[in-house]
């Protein structure tokens, strides 16, 4: 089938519309687009925008498992998919999602790149060289006993990557495969599709990260079911208020470089010997970065005097299954912090955080909330205090209305119930959901349901608010919003912990970084001081933001292009 | 996470059809089975199984399933059960227990601990691709028997999302603890809706992923790793069903029952 159509575009869409079935507006409206054979196409735009219903549409997911109104031509490899299944094209269109889990059916590695093959008849001995093959490029050989339940979450994605590639698809669709992984795995996952490329695979790559798209051969924008804008990266990029009002981030080069009024997006060795070469500069980091150390600094003082809010004390902490995931963590938090928990998947933020709120007890060692030991309170008392707002709000939401979600811990604490109904307007306000009481939660966006999740804690005013991932499957409209409403919640006095992978939610945000390697605290203190320290984080696999190594480059350690901007422009 | 235990052990190494088949004939020797004492032959042959095949880890993992099991059918068939005529042996208020129901129920505790040791064992030694490959030997269709077969691998997944939203909801104040049993049961309320959509949202999911990779394809199915029959194979079969055939003679001559069969 791939061997005829060298000559004709492998994608080949012609004005599709399609509307989700019950759905008011159409996801995609009007959808022209073609992609060659070898292309790396990287897809982008806000949340809604029909990303997604596009790569499910080139593999006929939807329809046949979205059931809706889907009009237009698709071809695929030059042929029409009107009336062809998800079945007709396994071997054609491999599509890859964010979720890993759902990717995975077997017992061991090799069976798993093997069960597609199998149902496709593929002979025993070509079965073993592609496995083989397929294995070697997503760098999973050595794993073939392993069984995939014990893989972590990027070397799931990589194995059912190579479950696809094992039947050799003229195409590859990933539709955010990185949104669940931590930096390492998202580079594994990066380096995979670039070595697919190398060989010469189509790819079309739908991304929130808009590093992703650097390297693609084009940058498609869509936005409220159309594409907007198609063409080279290099240009598309440049456009950083376009981006913007796309719900697109733009990369801190291009915003530095729109902003000095460069032609051209030189890399960070490039921008920081035309920053240098500006005579005032040097002049203007020396003036401007005492005055901000200065002033964190004396933030810190003041804190110094208040009694802790929290403490932990040489904490170890051991899972049933042998894993140490805490060797000895020892930190105060005081009234007011807003601190960032990072390091890598496995280091031991989740776990400390769990012990911090009572949810997880220490083996040894001890947690005392304003003095008071954890082991000697209920759980209930502690959470009252210690809010944590869990990754994935699917995993709390369950009532039927938005106020019910809200009102639910303030009945388990026992709150008046007179004043329940006023606490959850106050609590949905602060999130932006006024005047959703009423409304399904299981209808909200996912950055809705997240700041959903957020209010239920808000509404019983603990003195700590613990988020794991608050910004995980948020485009960067909702990753913003949700931040600000965190840097409200502190500005008004709440104790913030904040376990993140993404660094520029990290510059932005958190004041003092606490970095985790292996259950060790390796670093605790103010977050200029732990971004100066590139190689410490590097090692622990967390790569501070362009701009912090622009301005290593410079002398000084920016946390944000706003702060590198202050100094260009002065 | 899972009950497969990845060894190579000589269980392991067989045909998954006669592993299959093995699992049967412990049900069927058991199930005819209502003398205790005809119950210990297979607990031992069992028992050997499990600590040579390592499963017995698994047996240690759900102890408090075959406890209660076995309390509780003891328990119940000893108060409950008494054949008509059966002379008393204890009576206490309006509970009598007869000279028959201790041993009866007995025989009915070791069967039922019989049958989840031998389910046990036979999911700690097969995995699900083996397990899917010999139903569709007994005649079940490969798609039907692999759908049946995830099941066993979708358990612990739910398992695990269930105690996070159990540790979700205590977040919120939700105490499992208080009040009597109906308001504890209502408590489950918030933990079983997420636990049930995330289900329903995976299942979507895993039919789309399966057919994408050409589950529902019409062509001939190869397999990576073809299972042949060995003789050794064939030699526990041959053993497995003598030993079948000697319990079903001996339940047909009615050594194995309490009382003669067909007197109730």
């Amino acid at each position: 089938m791939a061997d005829a159509m060298i000559d004709r575009p492998v994608i080949a869409l012609r004005d599709v519309c399609f509307t989700y079935r019950n759905a008011s507006e159409p996801a995609l409206r009007g959808v022209t687009l073609t992609v060659g054979r070898g292309e790396f196409v990287v897809v982008m735009g806000a949340t809604g925008a029909g990303k997604s219903t596009l790569a499910k549409c080139l593999n006929c997911s939807i329809p046949q498992f979205h059931p809706g109104t889907l009009t237009g031509e698709i071809a695929v490899l030059g042929r029409s998919l009107a009336g062809a299944t998800v079945s007709d094209l396994a071997g054609h269109v491999g599509l890859v999602s964010q979720d890993f889990d759902a990717q995975l059916f077997s017992t061991n590695v090799r069976q798993e790149v093997a069960f597609g093959m199998e149902q496709l008849g593929v002979a025993r001995p070509i079965m073993q060289q592609r496995l083989i093959e397929a294995l070697a490029l997503v760098g999973l050989s050595g794993f073939e006993k392993r069984d995939p339940g014990t893989l972590s979450g990027g070397e799931k994605q990589r194995l059912a990557i190579a479950a696809l590639l094992a039947l050799e698809p003229a195409i590859l669709v990933c539709d955010e495969p990185t949104t669940d992984l931590d930096p390492l795995g998202k580079a594994a996952i990066f380096e995979v599709l670039a070595a697919l490329r190398r060989q010469g695979g189509t790819i079309l790559l739908i991304e929130h990260e808009t590093e992703a798209a650097e390297h693609a051969d084009r940058l498609v924008l869509m936005a409220d079911g159309r594409i907007v804008a198609d063409g080279a990266p290099a240009t598309l990029l440049r456009d950083v208020a376009r981006l913007e009002q796309l719900g697109v981030r733009p990369l801190d080069l291009d915003r530095i470089g729109t902003t000095c009024g460069w032609p051209d997006r030189p890399d960070i060795d490039e921008a920081a010997r035309r920053l240098s070469a500006t005579p005032q500069i040097p002049a203007r980091i020396a003036s401007i970065a005492s005055p901000d150390g200065a002033r964190r600094a004396a933030n810190d003082d003041s804190r110094e005097n208040e009694p802790p809010l929290l403490t932990a004390e040489g904490v170890e902490f051991t899972y049933p299954s042998g894993q140490r995931a805490l060797a000895g963590v020892s930190l105060t938090i005081r009234p007011g912090e807003c601190l960032a928990l990072i390091g890598q998947n496995g280091s031991g933020k989740t776990t400390l955080a769990k012990c911090l709120n009572g949810l997880l007890r220490p083996q040894r060692g001890a947690i005392r909330l304003r003095g008071v030991d954890l082991a000697a309170m209920r759980l209930d008392s502690v959470a009252a205090d210690v809010g944590y707002v869990f990754q994935n709000p699917d995993h709390q939401i369950f009532a039927d209305s938005v106020g019910e979600e809200v009102a639910f811990a303030l009945r388990n604490f026992g709150i008046d119930p007179h004043a329940i109904a006023s606490r959850t307007e106050v609590a949905l306000a602060a999130v932006g959901l006024a005047g959703c009481e009423s409304a399904d939660p299981f209808l909200l966006g996912k950055g809705e349901r997240q700041r959903l999740a957020v209010a239920s804690f808000l509404a019983l005013e603990p003195a700590v608010l613990i988020l794991d991932e608050p910004t995980t499957g948020l485009d960067y409209p909702e990753q913003r919003r949700m931040m600000d409403l965190l840097a409200r919640l502190h500005a008004r006095g709440m104790t913030l912990i904040v376990i993140t992978h993404t660094p520029w939610v990290v510059g932005h945000y958190a004041q003092r970084g606490i970095l985790l390697e292996n259950g060790h605290i390796v670093f605790d203190g103010p977050m200029r001081e732990l971004f100066a320290r590139e190689e410490l984080l590097e090692r622990c696999h967390f790569r501070v933001p362009d701009v912090t190594r622009l301005g290593h480059r410079l002398g000084f350690t920016p946390l944000t292009v706003d702060e590198l901007l202050r100094v260009v422009r002065l | 996470m899972y009950l497969y235990l990845d060894r190579n052990t000589w269980v392991h190494r067989l045909h998954p059809l006669v592993r299959l088949f093995g699992m049967v004939a412990v049900f069927v020797a058991a199930y005819v089975v209502e003398r205790p004492v005809w119950q210990l032959p297979i607990v031992a042959v069992l028992t050997a199984l499990l600590v040579w095949t390592g499963a017995i880890a698994n047996v240690y993992r759900l102890r408090y399933l075959f406890g209660i099991g076995f309390v509780m059918t003891l328990l119940i068939w000893t108060l409950f059960y008494g054949p008509d005529g059966d002379p008393p042996l204890l009576a206490v208020g309006p509970i009598t227990v007869s000279h028959t129901s201790p041993v009866y129920a007995l025989g009915m505790a070791l069967k039922l601990n019989g049958f989840l040791a031998a389910g046990l064992l036979f999911l700690s030694v097969t995995r699900i691709e083996e397990f899917a490959y010999a139903l569709s030997r007994v005649g079940l269709p490969y798609r039907v028997g692999f759908t049946m077969t995830m099941a066993f691998r979708l358990v612990p997944v739910f398992v695990d999302a269930a105690g996070t939203v159990i540790q979700a909801q205590r977040c919120r104040g939700l105490d499992f603890d208080r009040g009597g049993l109906w308001a504890r049961a209502r408590r489950y309320v918030p933990v079983i809706v997420p636990v049930v959509m995330g289900a329903l949202r995976r299942a979507d999911q895993m039919a789309m992923n399966l057919d994408a990779r050409g589950f529902q394809a019409s062509t001939p199915r190869t397999v990576l790793e073809p299972y042949v029959m060995r003789r050794g194979d064939v030699a526990v079969a041959l053993l497995l069903i003598a030993g079948v055939v000697a319990y079903l003679i001996l339940w047909w001559s009615g050594a194995l029952t309490l009382r003669p069969r067909g007197l109730g």
